[in-house]
């Protein structure tokens, strides 16, 4: 299946001081695990949202995990097979949500 | 020309100390110690000296508001980190003229009434080093520092300390953390260094250059140094004309605030190499806007080059050739302060990074036009955000190209 959802995970220093690494890799195991195919995990480089790291961001949906640790990875992988949203990681700021969706509209990634 | 602080013009080749006293060396110091500190803070007012490292703030009122701030012990620091790209100002004065900067630090410390001056030099700078220890050991046997200066009442120790080569370790309060052992990171302010600074007692940061001003302006008087520059910002400046293959003659040239940018460019630089046009001239760094060349006849001076849309910061001129692109001026800059960005700020590392990566897009023909305006609300979003300036550091050159070279983005997207 082609990709349709990109899980974008923040590989910048704070983030990966936090476990961000150990985290998208394990984030990838569930992924293939639950046989969802249309869902790519890749770093990024910084959402400027670190004291809140490590972040998760699903795109193009535009959900935005913050605080994510190893226990919240079923959650956010049953969300991407369908499941309800993780209301309790949905902590960013609305400002800065919308400034990097924008940016990341554009395609830079 | 006549110079305040090279007299005959900048020329290379170290001044000892006995030369350095044949013309009138350490008479300022004489002078000032037969009277009050607040007498040399007065004539540094007076003579409307400004901080060279960048910023511009009076030094005479920095002086004063540390001489006044009531903690002590107090501290001068001398800022040599000079991390700025394409200044070597500062490497100019510590190597060739290390009595001149002394004394200023020895002079500004008497006026602040400082227990100990720190001399912070940038650790590449292995030369100037050298030369201001050996300049410490001759001036401290002659008795121009230490215990009793001149056999008088005040006592000074000062101390060198190497820089880390970073560009954020020039930053003032990132200085003192350096100073004070830690990491060379910015601390949020205010508080000011003037009233809690190095070990959180008051502290005076004065650049090289500034401090280099000090004795001339004690020796000649306030008077002697307005008849160089213009009547708001008096002086001279030492400019570092870019030191690439561009230009005839690149160097550092030392000329009276309020000279056109095009003496500097075309008197002094001698013009661009191979008969090529200009394109565009950042007066002050990598942080300041791109002029368009019919600005050339801008006066090098801090108001002038507001008015014209740019700033004079610490007198680092680039020149743009025609025929270069502005985008790969632009990667270069946004990645440098991606680069340099100390870490500490959310906001700086999202800003100064996606600009990088933006940009990169761009020069890659990777582009579109949603990408090209994003530059604007990234920088629009983190403004005010951070500890130190470096976050709006991208700005001024990001913007002013893409208002005044749009097409230099437009091709790179049409051909996408």
């Amino acid at each position: 299946m082609p990709v349709t959802q990109t899980c974008l995970v923040c590989q910048n220093i704070d983030c990966k001081s936090r476990g961000a690494e150990q985290l998208a890799a394990e984030l990838q195991q569930k992924i293939a695990a639950k046989g969802l195919t249309d869902v790519d995990v890749k770093p990024y480089m910084c959402f400027g949202a670190c004291q809140e790291g490590p972040n998760v961001v699903v795109y193009p949906e535009k959900n935005w995990y913050a605080h994510v640790k190893s226990e919240d990875l079923d959650d956010i992988v049953a969300h991407l097979a369908g499941g309800p949203h993780v209301q309790r990681l949905d902590t960013i700021d609305s400002s800065l949500k919308e400034l990097i969706y924008q940016l990341l509209d554009t395609g830079v990634f | 020309m006549e110079g305040i602080l090279f007299p005959n013009g900048v020329v290379e080749g170290r001044e000892g100390l006995k030369e350095y006293r044949a013309r009138g060396g350490y008479e300022a110091l004489e002078k000032a110690l037969k009277g009050t500190p607040e007498a040399v803070i007065q004539v540094v007012s007076d003579a409307g000296l400004r901080g060279h490292g960048g910023a511009g703030f009076p030094t005479g009122k920095k002086w004063q508001f540390t001489r006044e701030a009531p903690e002590h012990p107090r501290y001068l620091v001398m800022n040599g980190g000079e991390d700025e790209p394409g200044s070597r100002k500062d490497r100019v004065l510590l190597e060739n003229l290390p009595h001149l900067v002394i004394e200023g630090a020895v002079l500004g410390s008497f006026a602040i009434g400082a227990v100990k001056a720190y001399l912070y030099i940038n650790a590449k700078y292995e030369t100037a080093i050298k030369s201001v220890n050996d300049a410490l050991s001759e001036a401290q046997a002659a008795g121009y520092w230490g215990q009793k200066v001149l056999g008088g009442s005040y006592d000074l120790d000062i101390e060198i300390v190497a820089a880390p080569h970073n560009y954020v370790a020039g930053e003032d309060t990132a200085v003192l953390e350096v100073i004070e052992g830690k990491k060379p990171q910015p601390r949020q302010k205010p508080p000011f260094p003037v009233t809690v600074g190095l070990f959180g007692k008051p502290t005076s940061v004065n650049n090289v250059e500034t401090l280099a001003n000090v004795p001339p302006i004690l020796l000649k008087g306030a008077d002697w140094y307005r008849g160089f520059g213009t009547k708001d910002c008096p002086g001279t400046m030492l400019f570092s004309l870019n030191e690439t293959e561009d230009v005839e003659r690149p160097g550092i040239y030392e000329l009276p605030f309020g000279t056109p940018l095009r003496h500097l460019i075309e008197e002094c630089g001698g013009g661009l190499k191979d008969g090529k046009r200009i394109k565009a001239i950042m007066p002050g760094s990598p942080s300041s806007a791109y002029l368009p060349a019919d600005k050339i006849d801008t006066p090098l001076e801090p108001n002038a080059m507001r008015e014209a849309g740019s700033m004079l910061g610490c007198g680092v001129v680039h020149i743009v050739r025609e025929g270069d692109s502005i985008v790969d001026e632009l990667v270069r800059i946004t990645e440098f302060f991606a680069a340099e960005s100390c870490g500490q700020c959310p906001a700086c590392q999202m800003e100064t990074k996606s600009l990088a990566m933006l940009m990169k897009r761009v020069q890659q023909r990777q582009g579109n036009a949603a990408m090209l305006e994003q530059f604007g609300k990234l920088l629009a979003f983190n403004k005010g955000k951070g500890f130190c300036n470096l976050i709006a550091m991208p700005g001024p050159p990001i913007e002013s190209a893409l208002k005044l070279f749009p097409e230099d983005f437009q091709a790179l997207l049409a051909k996408a």
